[in-house]
């Protein structure tokens, strides 16, 4: 037997390959980089069609005696939401206070992202680690009730405040509150694309602006910045779509008061059994979100997420 | 309509096969025997629920007891009414089977389904007999569903905020002193009318001219109020942040259970009085709608309705009901015809057809 | 001896440019620098040079000011400099990795020290284009840095750090990453323009032949200390002591007990073989002390048989176990008769007239007792 000659692995190895070459010839191995693409062109191709029956829906109104679609295409949803200032006031409300929790993220994840990075010390870019992946494992709606225990009338603040006198203040079901709560939602999002971003920037850069002349603060503008620009349009990019899109921070921190686009959309569907309105406002919400998203990439270029394409 | 003639089918098939047993059943009402014609049994029937007090008060009431007499589980879904519709709707519409077997539901919401007419009828349901006329729902043709209890959108307050005697008008919504400390369902739902009523209009008006309605909203809106839905209220009262609230009396009492000081009154301008109820979907098998009826029918029973309504501390549908401990005469429990006359009742109708610009102009005031 | 003299004599004759006293660096314990102390006259060109970890690294950090010595002071132009922080101190640095600003074009980068200095803003353009001339850059002036190749950003780092006329040009290794032919042009370029501009250097390498080559001085740093500061030629043909020696050149290790002193000369015991050498430490050497002889592999000539080395003081004879050919010349290794174990390493340096010895051949090894430059152990 000279084939028990070889180790009984290279054997099954063998017959492996020797299948593989039956079922997929050889002069299909062209294809096989397109056949590993199939799987994420299925997924956005199902989305796509989701999309082509959402339009569809936006485009029939409800008929409230039936409680079914009209069977004729109208504009009667749109019309009404571009009419309707509750509409316009809840985009508008959305659309600040994704451009303000971006702004705050981007503030509060540099330092951090930065010391994170820089730190000499292991033990503090370890506790920096884990203090940002703690967060991912407690949801959003379980660290929005977290947000209800701490702040509210009875909470920790308030009864710290009482011991110096303070009467309980009224922390939460505010726009002040939503955002607070979209911010410390973020803020892990925000480090996490910055930080390969900064890591980047070889801490030679900033040695050398210092000798050139520039302390830190100069360094910090004409260096850093400019070179964490990537990072800083990749995590503004993530941190702007999820905020503006967001449900449960305004639904649970906002009191009911303080709905977002989702909320309205949430509505539609559920409160009222409206889905061609709730597909038109949803149709909206993507449409403003990618002008948004177009207007960064216009204005700053993709950042990280061209995949170092754009960096020339 | 397939639907219909093939359940025709079964009662005559049913009927041919065994008068008898089908008569005794009628004759009892409920006996938990079983009968040999009866259709095979399922594993478990689906029942969507509301959780907290709400599932475990059915849970008591109706569910362990027929299992105990069927031998057939029942699985509660505790899915949101608002968000098991649109399953229930598409599902129906696709010609799949629905996810759940009973929907229990707001009337209003029921309403709508029956009004896409993809609900089954119940008419059959032999405990309808003996039922209050609480049990019909208004407007539609036969029981496409089954209301099975009542319940009044009270004005609950905290006592200690009240030391000169209980509120007795809508009117102290507006007291700065509250400002920033009442709440109200986040759709306004319970508040539109009798908020109609406290703005100088008439019920009468609903719903051509509810101007009044939104004027004194308007000015609620001042203040500052909290909007969510029925646990939030629960939180608030036990969380110390709201001293007065316009919600279901249940939600008030669950706070109560946990030891809060509460209390509720209907207001002067008069309080909400609405029914939920039970229905089916259409598509189920047979044999499986056959065993969805026994269990809406059970339901109607005065020994399930003593247990599961104790529970909620709510008025049911058949007489001669004993009311839990402390409700009787209180203005949550209604049982006589005086005890209705402060409260609104809307024809489901209007607010089926209404509701959603009623919520909307709701929103337009507090998301403004 | 005469040429030694010549390339150290104007030390004391130019002020003192970079005065370094007795500094310390210790990180967490561990001492990287150990009292070095030196002084470099203004407008020479210095190198520091080691092995990785000898400290020399660190030792030019601490005089750009990126490290504050924890003992000792740097005096610069005579001012202690230890408490300044970089962009206080005039100075001028290439990096390693170059740091350009990938930001920035050429003229951009060159700009900056001036911005960040704050030089007169209508003086700067005419100053970028002067120093990207001098580098040779002036057409380059507004590309990328990524759009210039490995040589012209070279050229960039360099016109960057010297652009605002610094007191000291500092070069960490900035060489090291280039390919043998760029780096021995990149290293005359250098030379070039710091006799042109006469700025005092200190450059900090790895790269014996680059400090030989491009400098005035040489410091060979070993554990965190100095071990010999002297001009190049003399740091070869004089090391201060074994690791010198041993870190210049190709040299071969013979040691043993000293078994005869006459002045200068020894004879000791190595791999049961009488040797001679020559004493190259202070004080003199003791009679049974263990020492250790350094003789360079060029010293070492080669020939077929015994009788044709007479004019050598010491001949040896060896098996060949390696020959390698470089072109320039032929590297061979040469197993030493009668010690088993000890391995010589010699150069022909002819390789077009003479023959090239096979592995397993015999061949006759010869050298002066001079060239053994022996050291305490």
């Amino acid at each position: 037997m000279p084939k028990s000659a070889y180790l009984l692995r290279w054997r099954v190895m063998d017959g492996l390959e020797a299948l593989v070459a039956a079922i997929w010839p050889r002069h299909f191995h062209r294809a096989l980089p397109y056949v590993m693409l199939l799987p994420a062109v299925l997924l956005v191709l199902l989305l796509v069609i989701g999309m082509i029956q959402i339009g569809d829906s936006s485009a029939r109104t409800l008929d409230r005696s039936t409680f079914l679609p009209s069977d004729f295409y109208t504009a009667g949803n749109y019309q009404r939401i571009f009419t309707d200032g509750l509409y316009w006031s809840i985009l508008w409300r959305s659309l600040l206070g994704s451009v303000i929790v971006t702004a705050l993220c981007l503030v509060f994840a540099f330092p951090y992202s930065y010391l994170m990075v820089r730190t000499p010390s292991a033990l503090l870019r370890k506790f920096l680690l884990i203090a940002l992946f703690l967060p991912f494992f407690i949801g959003q709606v379980v660290r929005a009730y977290g947000w209800l225990i701490i702040l509210g009338n009875q909470g920790v603040v308030n009864e710290m405040l009482g011991l110096i006198g303070v009467a309980p203040i009224r922390l939460l079901y505010n726009y002040p509150a939503v955002l607070f709560g979209l911010v410390q939602y973020m803020i892990p999002f925000a480090v996490l694309m910055l930080a390969p971003a900064l890591t980047a920037i070889p801490e030679e850069m900033e040695s050398a602006a210092n000798s050139l002349g520039a302390n830190w603060w100069r360094t910090f503008i004409h260096v850093v910045l400019p070179m964490a620009r990537p990072g800083l349009v990749g995590a503004g990019l993530v941190v702007l779509t999820l905020s503006l899109t967001d449900f449960a921070m305004p639904a649970i921190l906002g009191g009911g008061s303080q709905d977002f686009i989702a909320n309205a959309i949430y509505d539609q569907f559920f409160r009222t059994s409206d889905q061609g309105m709730g597909a038109a406002l949803t149709l909206i919400l993507v449409g403003v979100g990618s002008l948004l998203v177009g207007v960064v990439f216009t204005l700053f270029g993709a950042g990280t997420l061209a995949m170092g394409r754009d960096r020339k | 309509m397939t639907n219909k003639t093939s359940i025709l089918a079964l009662s005559r098939r049913r009927f041919l096969g065994g008068a008898a047993a089908l008569g005794g059943l009628v004759a009892t009402g409920w006996t938990g025997k079983a009968f040999a014609q009866e259709p095979e049994k399922p594993a478990e029937i689906i029942v969507r629920a509301w959780g907290g007090s709400w599932v475990a008060s059915l849970q008591a009431g109706v569910s362990d007891p027929f299992t105990a007499a069927t031998g057939i589980a029942v699985r509660h879904d505790l899915t949101e009414d608002n968000e098991i519709q649109p399953k229930v709707w598409a599902a129906v519409a696709q010609g799949r089977v629905p996810p759940i077997h009973i929907n229990w539901d707001t009337t209003t919401n029921a309403t709508k389904s029956a009004l896409r007419g993809i609900t089954e009828d119940l008419s059959d349901l032999p405990n309808l007999a003996n039922v209050t006329e609480l049990a019909k729902p208004v407007g539609l043709e036969g029981y496409p569903i089954v209301n099975t209890y009542g319940y009044v959108y009270v004005l609950a307050y905290r006592p200690s905020a009240f030391p000169d005697g209980p509120p007795t008008s809508l009117q102290v919504l507006l007291d700065p002193k509250f400002k920033g400390r009442i709440a109200l369902y986040n759709d306004g739902i319970g508040f539109h009318f009798p908020a109609q009523v406290a703005g100088g209009g008439k019920l009468e008006d609903i719903p051509g001219n509810m101007e009044p309605a939104w004027e004194f909203i308007r000015k609620v809106k001042e203040q500052q109020p909290l909007l969510g839905e029925d646990p939030d209220f629960t939180n608030w009262f036990q969380n110390g942040e709201i001293d007065l609230a316009v919600t279901i009396s249940t939600n008030a009492r669950e706070a109560m259970k946990n030891g809060i000081d509460l209390a509720w009154t209907v207001p002067e301008e008069g309080s909400k009085f609405e029914t939920d109820g039970l229905w089916i979907p259409k598509g189920l098998p047979e044999n499986e709608l056959y065993w969805a009826k026994q269990y809406i029918n059970f339901a109607l029973t005065k020994e399930a309705q003593q247990v599961w309504l104790d529970g909620l501390g709510l008025p049911g549908v058949v007489p001669g009901l004993t009311p839990p401990e402390g409700l009787a005469g209180d203005p949550s429990y209604p049982t006589e015809p005086e005890d209705f006359k402060h409260l609104i009742r809307v024809p489901t109708a209007i607010q089926v057809e209404h509701e959603s610009e009623w919520f909307s102009a709701f929103k337009s005031i507090m998301q403004g | 001896m005469t040429s030694q003299a010549e390339a150290v004599a104007p030390r004391s004759s130019l002020p003192v440019a970079v005065s370094v006293q007795k500094v310390d660096m210790t990180f967490d314990g561990f001492q990287a620098v150990k009292g070095a102390s030196f002084d470099l006259a203004e407008g020479r060109f210095l190198t520091i040079l080691g092995p990785s970890g000898s400290g020399k690294t660190t030792l030019l950090r601490m005089i750009a000011g990126f490290q504050r010595p924890s003992a000792g002071e740097i005096f610069i132009n005579g001012v202690p400099v230890s408490a300044a922080p970089p962009h206080k101190r005039s100075i001028g640095m290439v990096f390693q990795k170059l740091a350009l600003f990938p930001h920035m074009t050429a003229a951009e980068n060159v700009a900056f020290p001036l911005k960040m200095r704050r030089f007169d803003a209508n003086t700067i353009p005419e100053r970028v284009k002067r120093y990207l001339d001098l580098v040779q850059l002036g057409p380059y002036a507004d590309r990328r840095i990524h759009q210039l190749s490995g040589g012209q950003q070279q050229r960039v780092a360099i016109a960057r750090a010297l652009v605002f006329e610094p007191d000291l040009l500092l070069l960490d290794e900035p060489l090291a990453a280039l390919d043998r032919k760029l780096r021995e042009e990149m290293q005359l370029e250098f030379r070039r323009i710091q006799r042109e501009l006469g700025v005092t250097t200190i450059n900090v390498t790895h790269d014996q032949r680059e400090a030989l080559v491009v400098s005035d001085e040489v410091i060979v740093m070993d554990k965190g200390v100095i071990q010999q500061n002297a001009a190049p030629a003399q740091t070869y043909r004089t090391p201060a002591n074994a690791f010198v020696a041993g870190f210049i050149g190709v040299t071969n290790f013979l040691s043993g007990k000293v078994v005869a002193v006459e002045g200068a000369n020894l004879t000791y015991e190595a791999a049961g073989e009488a040797m001679q050498g020559h004493w190259s430490a202070p004080g003199a050497p003791q009679l049974g002390a263990t020492v250790t002889g350094a003789l360079r592999a060029e010293q070492i000539r080669l020939a077929a048989s015994v009788a044709e080395l007479s004019a050598c003081q010491t001949v040896k004879t060896g098996v060949v176990t390696d020959a390698i050919f470089e072109g320039e010349r032929i590297v061979y290794e040469i197993a030493l008769t009668g010690a088993p174990g000890t391995v010589l390493r010699a150069f022909d340096h002819d390789p077009v007239t003479h023959k090239q010895f096979a592995i397993g051949e015999t061949m006759a090894m010869g050298w002066n007792a001079r060239d053994v430059l022996t050291f305490p152990n």
